[in-house]
C-alpha cells in the first residue's frame, strides 16, 4: 500500500511537470494563434487587441496556473480555432483511439504470447529461429509502412476491408470493428515483437527454475507447464513494458489515425497543430499524459494479480 | 505387491552433456537394481553424478544430455528408454516421482500449494475438482502440515522450508508411486527439521510400500534410514553394500574417506574435520584409471592402468584394486 | 542454454566414438560465435545505400525535383529506371537523395540523445541526491509525453531544418540513454579504483571522465547501435506527416506519404521507397544485432 502510494505521488509530480513543460512549448510557437485569427492582413492592433482577448499578454506562468485550476475545475479552455470546449473535444474522440489502442494490444498480446511462449520453449530451436526473423522484419517496419502494405493487400488488392472510415458503435460491432481491424493490425504488428522479446527471455530462465522442473516430474504436458506455470511468473516485465508501451502506442495511433481517417485524440492533435490551436495541443498531450499514467498504475495493481506475494504481502521466498 | 518384487532395474546408464568444452560424462556405467519396500541410498560428493542419475531414471534430462542406445532403465518391466514423452508423461506421479533438494524453488510460487496437488490427481487420476481438493487435504494431513485446510489455499511463500518440504512430498506421493526418488530432500533445511523430513519419508515408504532412492552427500542420513547404499564418485558406483556391511567392512578408499569426514559424537569439540584432499576429477577428460587414484593414499602405479570393475563377494561390490580390509578379506 | 523444456530428452544414440562427439561439440561451439551471412549481406548493403547517398550528386541522376513533362506517374522507363512519381520527378534520384537525409538523421540523432543523455545519468549517477531525484522526474515527464507529440511541437515550433529534426529527434534518445548510464554509473562510483583516484584528489570532472567513462561506454555504443534504425523509423514517420525537412527536399517517409495517394493506381510509387527503406532499417538491425553480441563476447571475456 505504502508503495502504491509513494507511486501515486511521483506520478502526480511527473504529471505537473509534463504540463508545465508543454504549456511552456506551446506559448513560444512562433507566430501564436493571434495571427491565425486575425487573419492574414490584420494590422499589429488587430493581433494586440486579439491576444489582451484571450490573455495571451499576459505572463506564461501565471497563466499556467490559472489554467491548471481550469483542469481541476473541469474546464479544460475552449479552442481558438472553432471554440469547441476542450474538454468535451478530448472526450468525444478519446474513446475512439481508446478503442484502436485497446485492439492494438489485444492483437499485439496474443501474436506475442504464442510466439515467445514457442521460442522459449527452445531456444536457438527451428521455431525460435523462425520466431526471431519474423520479430526482426516486423519491426523493421514501422507502423506506417505496415499500413500501406495492408491496404494494398487487404483493402485495394483483395477488398476484404475497407481501407479508411470509421463506424461508431452504435452501428454494430462488426460494422463498428471492420474498419478497425488493419489500424489495430498496423499497430500491433509493430508493438508484439518488443512484448514477444521481452516473454522470450524471461521465460527462458523461468523454464530454468526448479518448479518447472517439478512440473515435468509430475507428468504434466509441456503446453500445460507453459501456460499454467511458467506464463505468470515470466510475465512481470512484460506487464511492465505493457505499461510503457502506451506511450508509444499514442505516438503510433496519431499517424495511424491520420492514415486510416480514424476521427480519435491523433487527428484532433494533428489539426491542432497545424492551426496552432494551442489550447487543444495542450488539453491532448495532457489527456495522453494521464492516460500514460493512469496504465502505468494499473500495471503496477496488475503486479498483484500476477503475484502473490504482492498481494498477501508475505516476504520471505 | 510383495516384497522382494523388482521395482526398478538399471543397466549401464551413462549421461553425458555437450559441453563447449567436449563431452562430458556426468555418468558412466551405472547398474542396480531396486526391490519394492525397500531404500537405496546414493551417496556422493557434489558432481559425483547422483543428480543427473535420478534424472536420467526419471528421463527429465536437458536437451543436450546424450544417452547411448545400451543403456537401459527398467521401471516395473517397461524399459523406460525406449517410451515416448506422452508415455513417460503418464508414468510420471503415478509410477515415480521425486522430491527435490530445495522446497524453497522447487513449488511454483503464483500457484496456491491446494492446485498443485490437484493437478497431479486430475491429471493422472482424472479426478474432480472438488473431489481432487478433498484428496488433497488427506495428503496434506498425512504429511503431518498443520492446518491443512487452511494451507492448502495458501501459495508456497507463506509456508517455512519445511512446510514447503512437507507439501513436495504430498505431490509426489499424490498418486501412490511404485518408486520415490529424494534428491537431496533435506540438504537446503534447517538441522532441527531434517530428521522429521527423512522420518517422514521412510514412514511413506514403509506404509506405501514404496522403493525409495534417497540421494545424499551426507553419510550420516544413509546410516539409520537405507537397507543398501551406493557411493558414487566421477559418475560411477565405486562401492555398494547392504548398509551395515558398508559401514562395517569399508572396502573402497573413497567410501572411508567420506565416512572419516562425519563429525562424531564422541569428538572432542572443535576437531577439525578430515576433509578428502584434492578434487575429483575433469569428467570432459577423466584419467585413464581409477578416477579417485590421484587423490587416494593407498594408490600406486597400477591403479592409473585402466578404470577397476565393481565387483565383489556377497552382495558387497566395490571398484578397486588396491581395498581396505584386504586381510579380513576371504 | 540448456534446454530443459525440450520434450526430446537425451537423445538415444547408437554408440559413437567419443572423440567424435567432442569434436564436435567444440565445432558447434566456435561457429556459434563468427560473424555469419546474417551479419555480412546487410553489411554490403549497408554500404551500397551509404555509397549511394554520400556520392549522390556524381551519379548523374536528375535532379531529385525536376519534373520530366513526358513522363508523369510513369512505371520505370528508359532514363528512369524505378519510374516517376506523381509531378513525374525520378523516383531512383528522389531516393537516393531522401537517403541521405534518412542516414544524417540516423546517425545524428542517437549521438546526440546519447550526448545529452550520458550527462544527464553521469550526473545523476555520481552525485545521486536532490540531482538523481530531479532528472529521474524530468526523465520520467519525457517519457510519459508520446515521442511522436514531442516531435510535431518541435517540428511546429522550430521549423522543418535538417540540424532542427536531428536535435528533436535526439531528444527522444535522452531518458534511456540517461537511465543506463545513471545505472553503469551507481555501479562504478563505488568501486575501488574510483575511490582510489578520489583519495588521489582527483576532481569529480576526472573522475568521471577517466575512471567512469570508460567503463560505462560499451552498453550505450550498444545502445547507438540499437537507436540508428529507430531513429531512421521515426524521422520516416515524420516526414511522412510532413513535418520533418520542408517540401522540395526528398525524405523516404514523404515520397511514400506522396505515393499512397496514388497507392490504387500506381503502387509502385510507395513500394520502391517503402521496399528500400524496409531492407535498409533491417540490415541496420541484423549488423546491430550481431555487433552487440560480439561486444558482449568480448566482454565476458569468451574465447
Amino acid at each position: 500500500m505504502r508503495y502504491l502510494l509513494y507511486r501515486l505521488r511521483r506520478l502526480a509530480i511527473v504529471l505537473g511537470v509534463v504540463t508545465f513543460i508543454t504549456f511552456l512549448l506551446v506559448n513560444v510557437l512562433p507566430g501564436d494563434v493571434a495571427y491565425e485569427m486575425a487573419g492574414m492582413d490584420s494590422t499589429e492592433e488587430e493581433v494586440q487587441e486579439i491576444r489582451e482577448e484571450l490573455g495571451l499578454n499576459r505572463p506564461v506562468l501565471i497563466r499556467y496556473v490559472e489554467w491548471v485550476g481550469g483542469v481541476f475545475t473541469g474546464d479544460w479552455g475552449t479552442s481558438y480555432i472553432n471554440k469547441e470546449n476542450v474538454w468535451d473535444a478530448v472526450t468525444d474522440r478519446f474513446p475512439v483511439s481508446f478503442e484502436l489502442m485497446l485492439l492494438a494490444q489485444i492483437l499485439a498480446l496474443s501474436m506475442a504470447i504464442p510466439a515467445g511462449m514457442a521460442s522459449a520453449f527452445r531456444p536457438n530451436g527451428r521455431a525460435d529461429r523462425i520466431i526471431g526473423a519474423l520479430a526482426f522484419a516486423s519491426v523493421s517496419m514501422p507502423s506506417f509502412m505496415t499500413a500501406i502494405l495492408l491496404i494494398f493487400v487487404f483493402a485495394l488488392g483483395l477488398g476484404w476491408l475497407p481501407a479508411t472510415g470509421y463506424e461508431p458503435l452504435s452501428t454494430g460491432l462488426w460494422a463498428n470493428l471492420k474498419p478497425m481491424i488493419l489500424p489495430a493490425l498496423s499497430l500491433a504488428l509493430v508493438e508484439w515483437t518488443i512484448l514477444m522479446r521481452t516473454l522470450r527471455v524471461e521465460m527462458i530462465s523461468v523454464l530454468q527454475e526448479n518448479y518447472i522442473a517439478l512440473a515435468r516430474a509430475k507428468g504434466m504436458s509441456n503446453l500445460r507447464i507453459l501456460w499454467v506455470h511458467a506464463l505468470r511468473p515470466s510475465s512481470f516485465s512484460m506487464i511492465t513494458l505493457l505499461g510503457l508501451q502506451v506511450a508509444r502506442l499514442l505516438g503510433g495511433t496519431i499517424i495511424i489515425e491520420q492514415i486510416f481517417g480514424i476521427p480519435g485524440i491523433g487527428r484532433l492533435l494533428i489539426h491542432a497543430v497545424y492551426t496552432r490551436d494551442f489550447i487543444v495541443i495542450q488539453g491532448c498531450v495532457t489527456f495522453f499524459a494521464l492516460a500514460f499514467v493512469t496504465a502505468n498504475f494499473l500495471v503496477d495493481v496488475a503486479y498483484a494479480w500476477l503475484d502473490p506475494r504482492v498481494r498477501t504481502g508475505g516476504s520471505h521466498g | 505387491m510383495h516384497m522382494g518384487e523388482i521395482i526398478l532395474d538399471v543397466r549401464d546408464q551413462r549421461t553425458s552433456f555437450a559441453t563447449a568444452r567436449g563431452m562430458l560424462a556426468a555418468v558412466d556405467g551405472v547398474s542396480f537394481t531396486l526391490q519394492r519396500g525397500r531404500t537405496l541410498g546414493v551417496v556422493g560428493e557434489s558432481g559425483s553424478g547422483k543428480s543427473v542419475l535420478s534424472r536420467s531414471i526419471m528421463r527429465l534430462l536437458p536437451g543436450n544430455a546424450v544417452v547411448p542406445g545400451g543403456s537401459r532403465v527398467i521401471l516395473n518391466g517397461r524399459d523406460l528408454t525406449r517410451l515416448s514423452e506422452a508415455e513417460l508423461r503418464r508414468l510420471r506421479g503415478p509410477e515415480m516421482a521425486i522430491v527435490f533438494q530445495d522446497p524453497m524453488t522447487s513449488l511454483n510460487p503464483v500457484l496456491s500449494i491446494g492446485r498443485q496437488i490437484m493437478e497431479v490427481l486430475m491429471f493422472h487420476l482424472g479426478m474432480k475438482k472438488r473431489a481432487a481438493r478433498a484428496r488433497a487435504i488427506e495428503l496434506l494431513t498425512a504429511v503431518g502440515l498443520p492446518q491443512p485446510d487452511v494451507r492448502v489455499d495458501q501459495y508456497p511463500h507463506q509456508l517455512s522450508g519445511g512446510m514447503r518440504q512437507r507439501v513436495a512430498i504430498a505431490i509426489a506421493i499424490a498418486c501412490e508411486p511404485d518408486l520415490l526418488i529424494a534428491d537431496e530432500p533435506t540438504t537446503a533445511l534447517d538441522v532441527t527439521v531434517q530428521a522429521e523430513i527423512l522420518d517422514l519419508l521412510q514412514r511413506m515408504v514403509r506404509e506405501r510400500n514404496m522403493a525409495m532412492i534417497l540421494i545424499t552427500h551426507d553419510m550420516g542420513v544413509v546410516a539409520g534410514r537405507c537397507d543398501d547404499v551406493a557411493v558414487m564418485y566421477a559418475g560411477r558406483i565405486v562401492e555398494q553394500a547392504p548398509v551395515r556391511d558398508l559401514f562395517r567392512n569399508t572396502r573402497m578408499p573413497y567410501t572411508a574417506a567420506l565416512l572419516a569426514s562425519i563429525p562424531k559424537v564422541t569428538d572432542p569439540p572443535h576437531r577439525k574435520l578430515d576433509a578428502i584432499d584434492g578434487r575429483p576429477p575433469d569428467l570432459i577428460n577423466p584419467p585413464p584409471g581409477c578416477p579417485f587414484a590421484p587423490r587416494c593414499k593407498l594408490a600406486d602405479a597400477d591403479c592409473d592402468q585402466g578404470k577397476p570393475m565393481l565387483e565383489g563377494p556377497a552382495g558387497h561390490l566395490f571398484a578397486c584394486i588396491r581395498p581396505l580390509g584386504q586381510e579380513t578379506a576371504a | 542454454m540448456a534446454d530443459v523444456t525440450s520434450s526430446r530428452q537425451g537423445t538415444q544414440t547408437e554408440d559413437k566414438p567419443q572423440i567424435d562427439m567432442n569434436m564436435v561439440a567444440i565445432a558447434m561451439h566456435r561457429r556459434s560465435r563468427r560473424l555469419g551471412l546474417y551479419f555480412w549481406i546487410p553489411m554490403i548493403w549497408l554500404v551500397i545505400v551509404a555509397v549511394a547517398c554520400i556520392f549522390a550528386p556524381f551519379w548523374g541522376l536528375p535532379p531529385a525535383d525536376e519534373i520530366d513533362w513526358v513522363y508523369i506517374q510513369s512505371p520505370p522507363v528508359e532514363g528512369h529506371p524505378l519510374g516517376t512519381d506523381n509531378l513525374g520527378r525520378d523516383l531512383l534520384s528522389r531516393i537516393v537523395w531522401g537517403g541521405r537525409v534518412s542516414l544524417t538523421v540516423g546517425f545524428a540523432a542517437p549521438f546526440i540523445g546519447v550526448g545529452l543523455g550520458l550527462i544527464l545519468g553521469l550526473i545523476a549517477g555520481y552525485y545521486r541526491g536532490w540531482a538523481d531525484e530531479v532528472i529521474g522526474i524530468l526523465i520520467d515527464a519525457w517519457l510519459a509525453i508520446p515521442g511522436l507529440v514531442v516531435l510535431l511541437l518541435f517540428s511546429v515550433v522550430f521549423g522543418g531544418s535538417l540540424f532542427m529534426v536531428c536535435v528533436s529527434l535526439g531528444l527522444l534518445f535522452i531518458p534511456t540513454a540517461a537511465r543506463i548510464t545513471r545505472a553503469a554509473t551507481l555501479n562504478y562510483a563505488g568501486r575501488e579504483f574510483v575511490l582510489a583516484a578520489k583519495a588521489m584528489g582527483a576532481s569529480d570532472f576526472r573522475i568521471m571522465r577517466k575512471e567512469i567513462f570508460p567503463n560505462i561506454i560499451w552498453p550505450l555504443i550498444a545502445f547507438i547501435l540499437i537507436d540508428i534504425p529507430i531513429a531512421i523509423v521515426i524521422e520516416g514517420a515524420l516526414s511522412f506527416l510532413g513535418l520533418s525537412v520542408k517540401a522540395p527536399t526528398p525524405s523516404w517517409g514523404g515520397i511514400i506519404a506522396e505515393g499512397r495517394e496514388v497507392l490504387s493506381t500506381y503502387p509502385h510509387i510507395a513500394m520502391y521507397p517503402t521496399l528500400v527503406m524496409f531492407v535498409t532499417v533491417l540490415s541496420f538491425n541484423l549488423v546491430g544485432d550481431a555487433i552487440r553480441r560480439r561486444l558482449a563476447d568480448v566482454r565476458e571475456g569468451a574465447i
